[in-house]
């Protein structure tokens, strides 16, 4: 039976847009700032 | 075109760039959540592999092209050379933190532990170590030149950790699995998960030469200005 462990995926997923999207968002703003 | 135009113009197409990048983002994602077959062994936290891995691609990446670049500084001595590997770093940090934080989540339904101190994990935190040390290095040291001279001595130590890292599963007896893409025998995953790996392993290399380019146009619009109002105190 396969292992119901999809919450793992969903906080892994999560946790990494949050940092790419965040770091992104963040060079981004700097840039229009400059 | 002034300097300042050239970087600017550089930053506007690099933001382009960027968010196109995380456009692709969002495409991985959903092929990986939703057209991608579910793992029978190891469920569907085997599907972290297509942002882990990737993501591991990218660090490795941008250790990579900082270590070239720092050895070219020491032996051009250009600027613009050490604010590639500067921009690279910080990018790479980026990438190496996702891989750091996304492993043990998958290692905890697979393995029963968030962490083990197997030669792969631990070289890894040393290339986390060494990319948050080089930062720390370049934010202490104010005079330009010197910053770059010491930066470039450990942008090429922590290079030299990629290949150790790399081969650590095979060089030790370790718990992480073995590269699935690049071995000598080729792939060995199923068609439509290997498509979707190598889809994101593209995506990841967009998204670095997005972000890395956005910060360097940053750098180089800071310097320039930097430049001109020293210029007009003259």
């Amino acid at each position: 039976m396969t292992p119901a462990n999809g919450g793992y995926a969903v906080a892994a997923y999560v946790i990494a847009a949050v940092l790419y999207v965040g770091y992104a968002a963040w060079l981004l703003r700097r840039g229009a700032k400059s | 075109m002034t300097p300042i135009e050239q970087a600017q113009r550089a930053l506007e197409r690099s933001r382009i760039l960027t968010l196109i990048a995380l456009g692709l983002l969002g495409t991985v994602y959903v092929r990986a959540i939703w057209f991608t077959p579910v793992e029978a062994i190891q469920g569907p936290a085997q599907k972290i592999f297509y942002i882990h891995a990737p993501s591991a691609w990218s660090a490795f990446l941008a250790v990579v092209v900082v270590g070239l670049c720092s050895v070219l500084y020491l032996m051009l001595r250009d600027a613009r050379i050490d604010r590639l590997a500067a921009s690279s770093a910080e990018v790479g940090t980026v990438f190496t933190t996702a891989v750091l934080i996304t492993g043990p989540i998958w290692g905890k339904p697979i393995w029963g532990a968030w962490w083990t101190w197997d030669a792969r994990l631990t070289s890894t935190l040393f290339l986390w170590f060494i990319l948050v040390g080089y930062l720390v290095l370049r934010s202490a040291v104010r005079e330009p030149r010197q910053r770059a001279r010491f930066a470039a001595v450990l942008g090429i130590l922590g290079m030299l950790l990629v290949p150790f890292i790399h081969l650590s599963v095979k060089m030790f007896r370790t718990l992480h699995p073995q590269p699935v893409v690049m071995n000598p025998e080729g792939p060995t995953l199923p068609g439509q998960m290997l498509a979707t790996l190598l889809f994101s392993f593209a995506v990841f290399t967009v998204l670095y030469a997005g972000l890395t380019w956005q910060r360097y146009a940053q750098s180089a619009l800071e310097d320039a200005r930097g430049d001109a109002r020293a210029e007009g105190a003259r």
